[in-house]
């Protein structure tokens, strides 16, 4: 730490030469409110600091500012998904910089409790409110007995599909993967430019998602025993749901291409897939391209099943409010995580401009959300028909506190197969290999 | 250095070259095969700008998929409305970037070029105590990779309050030791010792001379060293996407990849593709003017700073 | 390596002022005025580059794993960074780019300079400039607008192809990637070295080969015989210049990464695998020993080059 003391020393004087007369104005970082994007409405109450990246989101602050006179929002977008995650990383390493309320999605939130940087909002009150929320994001959310934040959106899946392709195609909508595929080949032969849908190397969550369809369970982890973990990346279920997809693939049944690039947005929008395999706020990302064709008849249907007297409901992405450990004050802190969406003002404007998929079950259960008509799927009631049931039904999943390494390494692996380096088995079996002895190498006792 | 050695007979060489002379030594002439590859080169250099620039005159329908083709502009004319889109985007956030990319770029560029004058002056023309190791340790350090440091810089400007201000943008980028490398091998070639002396004699004291006789003699290379700080500074990327988390500080360069991440994003994601290329578009605008503009001085910069 | 050098040219000079003044006490507290000129300079250098090197230094010889704490371990990490697969793979990577991207860049600004010398149409001026204009775009701007361009259906790449009638390459594909990147950096970075040659060109005394004309000396003689030999030491500092942007490739597969996740994995170049070690997978210390082990290797590269090339250089 010597060097530390030495270099502020150091800056400091830079700091002075260089400014002069600047002094005064900042207030010392931390998490200190230096600049909010909003405005205090209440300039007497604390301040608490929240990152986040939701659209539409300096409404919801300033409704939650003007309903609150205890304490105050004061909100910085500090970037998107893995931005954001770099500067809390870089600020939790530092000791200092980090925000007091942050939003984070599900899958890393183990990977920052971890690093001690997450408060257990257990102690602030956190179990009295979680009837409030759908169990399965709330099991997201937590670990064994403790709360590490606070849901708020989520993306249960479904199949949202061009009914005019499918039409001329002659096809009709999949319930089952095995239907599926039947429908892929019928819209091959067909001669249709399209393909069924894209199998993106890079889904991540996605492809995780789609694994735990078929009952793959790729960890066991609780953050009370935080040097163990199982790893089991190669089980039955991701098995069989890869193999299913490098057939796909081989057969040319399916695209595979990256996810979310310019190019794949134009494919999804142009008519080159016939479905977009989808979480429920899908919908409202789909309709920020759509303006491209206006030709395309686009609807909804729950995602296909392997057994279908026995469904399964999974997620894909969603994202929580958790507390810092560098927070301030953290009850204050904790009471805005659990405030923000968590009344019906702050959440029906996240659902109404943020196109938000509610984990706050007044909301996500009133009827207003379940019979609301989108335009864009000709007036469908896409909750009632699609989403809430697979919201439902969703039970949670157990993320690896190592979660963007797994991520990455399964990225190499589902493209050196598509590649035909290797195949489903061996892709899977070589992913469990190295989280293995990554695990191990990171000090985990393997379970 | 050695390196610059016949640099005072290239001066004198240069002075006595004409363009007549320069005429004879070609062999006259339009010569159609150096037009016709400087041609090719020219359109491999120009179509990506090309395509940057019609990007920008499309709506994000357009872009997916218009009728003039991603080459040619659409019958739909949408630049006033993607320069709207930028005014009304987050208040017109975009503007506040790119002030601030001028702000870091100029205060940056300025700071940095001062610091290299005087400290490229003192290591030519002063032979303090410990100037070898100063200098071997100078060159040495810019080797490391800057990823390397980024996480001691915040760690550093956090212990003292500057991380997420301007300020800790501008002090880092204050840093060319590239800049006194050149001003040094300059200094030392373009600043006769005997004509310091000669201040010197005259009374005139150490800052008087720098000021008076050395200064002036060094302008080509300050050129040249300002606009290489300045175009480091204005691509700077990678220490303010760190050590920024206020959206209203950042410079474009990051502003504009974050709305990429936006636009790449699933979940939360909104398409902002007509947004991000007029922006680029706009962003490129300012330093090619001042290339264009400039191009008498950076060319006889580059020239004589660029170790011949 | 410039760094050892630097000094050399000091001794002589000494000499030569001491033979003026001869090291008396005026001259002596003269040279205290150095620092004066120094010190703002090295203020910022030791507050922004040595401390933070020093205390990055110090994170390389501890280790801190998810699951246990902070250690004690040495050069530990140094041993297992250079027998790291990956980070050799990476090495590897960067070598074969240095291969191949920095005599691109150099052939395509060495022709252009040297036909640009021979000209003085209004035409010449003009490609000058363009041939230029890239480097007035930023990195991240730049590889974010290439991204764009190998898009198969975003960019104009079918467009062109079609006009030749061939079917477009698919540039973001694993196979294609490295000569797309090639040609990004060729593209940014070509004109800025073109124009560093063409001032070093033009510094040579046209008289020097107007001799050569006089014989009948054909002017790609002149180029390779006269003029070549004449800007080598200018070649070196660009050619250096290129290797150690090279050996620290980052920006551009790191924007491109974002189109093209599966062909260029996190680890692609070193750089990359330092900064998806301490962004992405927290592992600030193992990161800082691989940056590190990084800057050891691009020195010694750039030592073994200038030390090859020490007589066009004129470096001893």
């Amino acid at each position: 730490m010597k060097a530390t003391y030495l270099a502020t020393a150091g800056i400091a004087a830079a700091a002075v030469v260089l400014t002069g007369c600047s002094g005064g104005s900042d207030s010392g970082g931390g998490s200190e409110a230096a600049s909010c994007t909003n405005t205090i409405v209440n300039t007497e109450a604390p301040q608490v600091t929240v990152w986040a990246w939701y659209p539409a989101f300096d409404q919801v602050v300033d409704q939650f500012n003007n309903a609150n006179d205890d304490v105050q929002i004061c909100w910085t977008n500090a970037g998107q998904g893995n931005d954001e995650y770099t500067k809390f990383s870089t600020s939790i390493e530092s000791g200092s910089g980090a925000p007091d309320v942050i939003q984070l999605e599900s899958e890393v939130l183990s990977s920052f409790t971890i690093r001690d940087a997450l408060v257990d909002l257990t102690e602030y009150g956190a179990d009295e409110v979680e009837d409030q929320y759908a169990a399965g994001a709330w099991e997201d959310a937590s670990s064994g007995d403790a709360v590490y934040a606070i849901p708020v959106d989520g993306g249960p899946m479904g199949m949202l599909y061009r009914q005019d392709i499918f039409d001329a195609a002659g096809i009709e909508v999949p319930t089952t993967w095995e239907e599926f595929e039947a429908a892929a080949r019928t819209l091959k032969e067909s001669g249709s430019e399209a393909v069924i849908a894209d199998f993106p190397t890079n889904g991540r969550a996605f492809n995780q998602a789609l694994f735990a369809q078929a009952g793959s369970e790729p960890f066991v982890y609780d953050s009370a025993n935080p040097q163990e973990i199982g790893i089991k990346v190669n089980d039955e279920g991701a098995k069989k749901v890869l193999d299913y997809w490098d057939g796909l693939v081989k057969d040319g049944l399916v695209a595979t291409d990256d996810a979310f690039t310019a190019d794949y947005n134009t494919k999804l929008v142009d008519g080159s897939y016939a479905v977009y395999l989808a979480a429920a706020w899908g919908p409202g990302y789909l309709q920020g391209l759509s303006d491209a064709d206006p030709e395309a008849i686009w609807r909804a249907a729950p995602l296909p099943q392997w057994d279908a007297a026995n469904p399964v409901q999974v997620n894909w992405g969603g994202s929580t409010f958790a507390v810092t450990e560098q927070a301030g004050d953290k009850e204050l802190a904790a009471k805005v995580a659990m405030g923000i969406f968590g009344n019906e003002e702050g959440m029906n404007l996240g659902v109404d401009a943020g196109a938000l998929f509610p984990s706050y079950a007044p909301v996500l259960e009133s009827d207003e959300f379940a019979t609301k008509e989108y335009e864009f799927f000709g007036g469908q009631q896409i909750n009632q028909d699609v989403f809430l049931d697979a919201a439902a039904g969703y039970e949670g999943a157990t993320f690896s506190p190592f979660q963007n390494y797994a991520y990455d390494q399964l990225t190499e692996q589902i493209y050196a197969m598509v590649q035909g380096e290797k195949d489903s088995g061996q892709a899977l079996d070589d992913l469990q290999a190295s989280l293995e002895q990554y695990a191990t190498e990171q000090g985990f006792t393997l379970k | 250095m050695a390196l610059v050695t016949d640099t005072p007979h290239r001066q004198g060489g240069q002075k006595a070259r004409s363009s007549a002379s320069r005429n004879r030594a070609r062999n006259g002439g339009p010569r159609i095969g150096s037009h016709i590859f400087l041609l090719i080169l020219v359109i491999y250099f120009i179509t990506p700008l090309w395509w940057l620039t019609v990007a920008s005159t499309k709506d994000t329908a357009g872009l997916f998929g218009g009728s003039g083709g991603p080459l040619w502009f659409d019958d739909e004319f949408h630049f006033v409305s993607n320069i709207q889109g930028l005014f009304e985007r987050q208040d017109g956030i975009y503007w506040r970037w790119l002030g601030n990319s001028f702000l870091y770029a100029i205060s940056g560029g300025v700071g940095a070029t001062i610091l290299a004058v005087l400290a490229g002056y003192g290591f030519a023309k002063y032979d303090f105590r410990g100037r070898g190791a100063f200098f071997g340790i100078l060159l040495g350090a810019v080797m490391v990779p800057l990823t390397a440091l980024v996480i001691p810089t915040f760690v550093l400007l956090s212990s003292v309050g500057l991380v997420n201000t301007i300020w800790a943008v501008i002090l880092p980028s204050l840093l060319s030791p590239f800049g006194v490398y050149l001003m040094r091998v300059f200094a030392q070639e373009a600043v006769p010792d005997e004509l310091l002396d000669a201040a010197r004699i005259d009374g005139a004291g150490e800052l008087r001379t720098f000021f008076q006789i050395a200064l002036p003699l060094l302008r080509p290379a300050i050129v040249t060293v300002l606009l290489l700080s300045v175009v480091g500074t204005w691509n700077n990327f990678f220490l303010p996407l760190a050590v920024l988390s206020d959206p209203l500080l950042l410079p474009v360069t990051v502003g504009l990849n974050g709305w990429q991440a936006l636009s790449n994003a699933g979940s939360g994601g909104e398409a902002l593709w007509n947004l991000i290329t007029t922006g680029a578009f706009i962003s490129i605008i300012p330093l090619i003017i001042a290339f264009l503009s400039l191009q008498k001085y950076w060319q006889g910069g580059l020239s004589l700073g660029s170790l011949k | 390596m410039a760094t050892t050098t630097a000094p050399t040219s000091s001794p002589s000079a000494e000499a030569s002022q001491q033979g003026k003044h001869r090291p008396d006490r005026n001259y002596r507290r003269r040279q205290r005025w150095g620092w004066l000129f120094v010190a703002p300079f090295a203020l910022i250098f030791l507050s922004f580059l040595i401390l933070p090197l020093l205390f990055a230094f110090r994170m390389s010889l501890f280790t801190n794993t998810l699951a246990s704490g902070t250690d004690f371990v040495g050069v530990d990490n140094y041993v297992k960074a250079f027998t790291d697969p990956i980070f050799l793979s990476g090495l590897g990577t960067v070598a074969k780019f240095a291969l191949i991207m920095i005599p691109a860049q150099m052939i395509v600004a060495l022709l252009a300079a040297l036909v640009l010398d021979n000209l003085a149409t209004w035409a010449s001026k003009f490609s000058r400039l363009m041939i230029f204009v890239p480097y007035a775009v930023p990195v991240v701007i730049g590889a974010l607008m290439w991204g764009f361009l190998y898009s198969p259906r975003f960019g104009p790449a079918a467009d062109l192809f079609n006009l030749v009638g061939l079917a477009a390459p698919e540039f973001l594909s694993q196979d294609n990637i490295f000569g797309s990147l090639v040609n990004i950096v060729t593209w940014q970075w070509a004109g800025y070295y073109m124009i560093i040659i063409y001032a070093a060109l033009r510094g040579i005394d046209p008289g020097i080969y107007e001799a050569a004309v006089l014989d009948g000396a054909t002017d790609r003689q002149i180029a390779w015989r006269i003029k070549i030999p004449m800007i080598s030491s200018s070649l070196v500092m660009v050619v250096i210049f290129a290797l150690i942007g090279t050996l620290q490739f980052f920006t551009e597969p790191q924007v491109l990464r974002g189109v093209a996740q599966g062909a260029i994995p996190v680890s692609y170049t070193p750089n990359m695998y330092a900064f998806s070690l301490a962004f992405s997978y927290s592992q600030f210390n193992y990161a800082s020993a691989i940056s590190f082990a990084l800057g050891i290797v691009v020195f010694v590269f750039s030592f073994i080059f200038l030390f090859l090339t020490r007589k066009q250089s004129g470096l001893k």
